[in-house]
């Protein structure tokens, strides 16, 4: 069974971020960048999927300068067992159908049985990456994955819908699954494991190899949202205090809806 | 401009997020129809076209099928935007839409900003503004950011579309949600309890809010330390840091270590008799009023409807 | 010379960091409260990561990391709970090194397989009611008996003590030889006939982590577990110090980095006279220093544990570093203390704990005032 899961390395949500010089997207400088939540779920499944079949190979891609090898050995100190660094220094003005079209151009004619993506990124979060690798390479895809359990070639999964339902689906395999927080509790890399991750194949492709297709979109600003001017002070009679704030929630939260 | 509205449909329902692509379609100032794959017992409010597929017969979630079914409705309809909500139905289905128009789509827009699209990164720390090279746009709309103040009325001109498609994955049912612990960092509506409350019967009253909004209750240290609300419900540095959709901190003045597990939630209500309690800094409102009366009375309204 | 950590010593560090934010920090003030030992918790767990061999060969089922890959471990393990810290630092430097050390193929086999995969937990017994610092002093002691040692004395203040499975402790086996030669290194399995624990103590930090006395009474051992040469007990115990004090100082360094975050923190939060008290240059010229010397400190252990790795001689540099650390970390977790003021002092916020915790790293394997005795006389030799 060949496998392929598709990662990305984010910053650290945490970090203060800063507007670049070219205002489009943030500062890459003085962040600390980690592996994209939503993909280490992607890898655990992945890794998971093979030591329950018995068999497998599993690569896993990124896509980026040499920084994001950092999250790429962890993946494979994780399980995974050979790397495809597409070196791209310009990633992040990269949009989301480019970077389909380049996995999808990767993995074309590899014959992977699945592939598992993060539902997004943590930065980015266009949630489409996933969707469009398959739809580009002509696989079923199946988003937002809480459960996934494969006998044959035939994978029962579960999507996590609003509300903490969930809707059970079948498909059978070659296809691309999306994987949402809480699919799994990705393992911490061992430190037997990360000195062996060393000595794992890591081929780097440029990017200009793989990419042959026209941005759809791009960035004209990044910007701070407006930052909350005091909050607002309600008095006067209780009747009237509830009313008011029943309309404030229907106007600016979703929870009266 | 057009503008053809995806709304959404499950379990015998339609969802009332449709009424946000409507308001979306007025701030864009588009003219707009409508798609569903649901029923025709349960119509949108909404003055205009509806295509309306069965989901009797495509079934509710059937990815594929449901894209044939919207590219031949875009084929009649042509429009500029297609616009569904950022949902488990909407980010699943709208790529697979712009992919085959060749299209851009933009996800989980929170603003239209000098006639462009903005939408969050990076947790919505930061915002971007986004322009597409396509004619044709894709879009996925935040929920809750194109609210209306008025619901939508009308009654729509029902077309009703239909495909012998049958697409690769198979839905088999839901699964209710699993009823588990105490764990409030995914609750989206937490309503927490502090000193003010004045004494533990008076916990009832918050709990009482928390059921009829949908969500839990906590508290901050001092009203767990008085044994008024167990432990595992505690907020804040020594309980748990939560970020819901919606706090409402119920006589809770806004120890620092008490905001320090809650600042994050994305809308703040604070309920004070206070007007200078600390907590008012974090709060995006702030209710002078005494809990004890004000929060039943909220309850009320929020259960009226 | 190179100050960039590899590619795998960064993801040793972000593993640690993560495991030790998630598993270990969040029960450490509770542990702390109880005096609890969490075996499961902070040994078995360090085990499953492979932080228990982490610098052996893999031929003794370690990972074949480096010291410097340690160091950064325990610092990380430190920043959130000293307590398993120091578990980590004694099973290692004190036990299992040794062994790998000064043991033949056959106790490298039998012992530091087991304690590198995270089976057996070390300890290691040097100081006695009258010999602290003063390995050559030590009293108790081991008589050649048929075909084995007879052991009789006590040790105090072993930490892992009771917990641990495996003992390196150290017996006069010569009562005639000068103080230095007569001493022996050895191994005891716990369970031996003979061999059984005193009081655990309470202490002011590290409450978490199971000290204790071990007593020997008649307890014979098997020759076979003599550890080195007969009589060479004492370079036994000096090169296991060496190492330890790897441990301690990176111990150290990561206590100072916790409290140095907390106070940091608070100090952005807190707010009087309407501004968050950071903006005080009296609150930031503070954390200014802290973040220095918590800064040379940890260089200064980095480069003990990378000539530790590198076959150099890294005694003065051991020294240096766990002085240098463990001062720093009594400095600068009394600031933090202070920053936070009221909340400081209270248990409500772990950097109390941290201050407690520091002070220790001050006194065990070598005080402050033995690594200025061994570094003055290295210097003056």
């Amino acid at each position: 069974m060949k496998i392929l899961v598709c990662i990305k390395q984010v910053p650290d949500m945490e970090s203060k971020f800063k507007v670049d010089a070219a205002g489009t997207w943030y500062d890459n400088a003085d962040l600390a960048w980690r592996m994209n939540e939503y993909d280490e779920y992607a890898v655990e499944q992945a890794v998971q999927l093979k030591e329950q079949a018995g068999e497998g190979d599993i690569t896993v891609l990124s896509i980026g300068p040499d920084k994001v090898k950092e999250a790429m050995k962890k993946a494979l100190a994780m399980g995974c067992d050979r790397g495809v660094h597409v070196s791209d220094d310009a990633v992040s003005s990269k949009e989301p159908y480019q970077i389909a079209s380049i996995i999808a151009a990767f993995a074309g004619d590899k014959g992977f049985d699945v592939i598992f993506t993060g539902l997004q990124s943590q930065d980015r979060g266009s949630g489409q990456v996933g969707v469009l690798v398959g739809e580009l390479l002509g696989l079923p895809s199946v988003t937002t994955v809480v459960d996934f359990n494969m006998e044959g070639d035939s994978v029962t999964a579960k999507r996590e819908l609003e509300g903490g339902i969930r809707a059970v689906v079948k498909v059978a395999t070659p296809a691309l699954f999306t994987c949402q927080l809480g699919l799994n509790t990705p393992r911490y890399p061992t430190l037997p494991n990360i000195m062996k991750a060393k000595k794992k194949e890591l081929l780097t492709i440029p990017v200009a190899d793989l990419l042959d297709v026209d941005p759809r979109q791009q960035t004209a600003a990044l910007f701070f949202p407006e930052k909350k001017g005091g909050g607002l002070v309600l008095e006067g009679e209780v009747g009237d205090l509830a009313d008011q704030l029943v309309q404030i929630l229907k106007e600016k939260t979703t929870v009266l809806s | 401009m057009k503008a053809l509205l995806v709304a959404e449909y499950r379990d015998g329902q339609l969802l009332g997020s449709y009424q946000e692509l409507i308001g979306f379609a007025r701030q864009l100032g588009a003219d707009c129809s409508m798609f569903l794959v649901g029923s025709g017992s349960a119509l949108p409010a909404f003055e205009g076209t509806l295509y309306l597929a069965d989901a009797a017969q495509v079934g509710d979630y059937n990815p594929d099928v449901h894209k044939q079914l919207l590219l031949s409705v875009i084929e009649q309809e042509q429009p500029d935007y297609i616009v569904f909500l950022h949902s488990s139905y909407g980010w699943d289905l709208a790529p697979r839409v712009a992919c085959s128009l060749k299209a851009s789509q933009i996800s989980e827009v929170v603003e239209i900003k000098d006639g462009t699209m903005v939408v969050p990164v990076c947790n919505a720390k930061l915002r971007r503004q986004v322009t597409p090279n396509t004619q044709v746009t894709v879009l996925t709309l935040q929920a809750g950011a194109f609210g209306l103040a008025e619901p939508p009325t009308g009654s729509p001109e029902v077309k009703e579309v239909s495909t012998d498609a049958v697409g690769p994955i198979t839905f088999t049912g839901y699964e209710a949600a699993e009823a588990g612990g105490v764990d409030l960092s995914k609750s989206e509506v937490i309503v927490s309890a502090g000193r003010g409350v004045g004494k533990p019967e008076n916990v009832s009253i918050i709990e009482d809010l928390a059921s009829a909004l949908g969500g839990d209750y906590g508290a901050s240290r001092p009203v767990v330390d008085s044994e008024w609300v167990e432990h595992n419900r505690q907020v804040g540095t020594t309980g748990q840091t939560v970020a819901p959709k919606l706090y409402v901190a119920c006589g809770i003045s806004g120890a620092i270590q008490h905001l320090a597990g809650m600042k994050k939630s994305e809308f703040i209500v604070a309920v004070n008799t206070d007007k200078d309690a600390p907590i008012g800094e974090v709060a995006d409102v702030l209710v002078v009023a005494d809990l004890k009366q004000f929060i039943p009375a909220l309850t009320e309204k929020i259960k009226g409807g | 010379m190179k100050f960039e950590l590899s590619e795998e010593q960064s993801l040793i560090r972000d593993t640690v960091r993560e495991f030790a934010e998630s598993e270990i920090g969040p029960s450490a003030a509770q542990r702390d409260e109880e005096e609890r030992f969490d075996r499961a918790l902070m040994f078995d767990s360090l085990a499953e990561l492979g932080l228990t061999g982490i610098v052996f060969p893999e031929e003794y089922g370690g990972a074949g990391a480096d010291y410097l890959s340690y160091a950064i471990a325990v610092e990380e393990l430190s920043r959130v709970c000293a307590s398993t810290g120091v578990t980590l630092s004694a099973h290692l430097s004190l036990c299992a090194n040794p062994i790998y050390l000064f043991g033949s193929e056959s106790q490298k086999q039998q012992y530091l397989t087991a304690l590198a995969a995270g089976e057996k937990m070390g300890a290691f017994g040097l100081t006695e009611p009258s010999a602290g610092s003063d390995a050559g002093s030590t009293k108790t002691t081991a008589v050649k008996n048929g075909d084995g040692w007879l052991l009789n004395g006590s040790k105090i203040f072993i930490t892992n003590g009771g917990e641990a499975e495996t003992y390196v402790v150290l017996a006069r086996t010569d009562k005639d030889a000068k103080k230095h030669h007569g001493i022996s290194a050895f191994i005891i399995d716990k369970g031996t006939e003979g061999f059984t624990f005193g009081k655990k103590e309470q202490k002011l930090g590290i409450r978490s982590s199971p000290t204790m006395e071990i007593i020997f009474e008649n307890c014979l051992i098997p020759a076979e577990n003599l550890l080195g040469e007969e009589g060479e007990g004492f370079k036994v115990a000096m090169k296991t110090l060496d190492g330890g004090r790897i441990g301690i100082a990176s111990q150290a360094v990561g206590i100072a980095q916790g409290a140095l975050e907390q106070a940091i923190n608070y100090a952005k939060e807190r707010k009087q006279f309407d501004k968050p008290i950071a903006a005080f240059q009296g609150i930031s010229f503070q954390l200014a220093d802290m973040a220095t010397q918590i800064e040379a400190s940890r260089l200064m252990v980095y480069n003990a544990a990378y000539r530790a790795s590198a076959g150099l001689s890294y005694s003065q540099a051991s020294a240096m570093a766990k002085l240098m650390a463990s001062e720093t970390a009594m400095k600068v977790t009394t600031q933090a203390v202070q920053i936070l003021g009221g909340y400081g002092y209270s248990r409500e916020y772990p950097v109390e704990r941290m201050m407690r915790d520091a002070k220790i790293t001050e006194i065990y394997e070598g005080t402050s005032e033995i690594q200025r005795l061994v570094i003055g006389a290295a210097l003056t030799r």
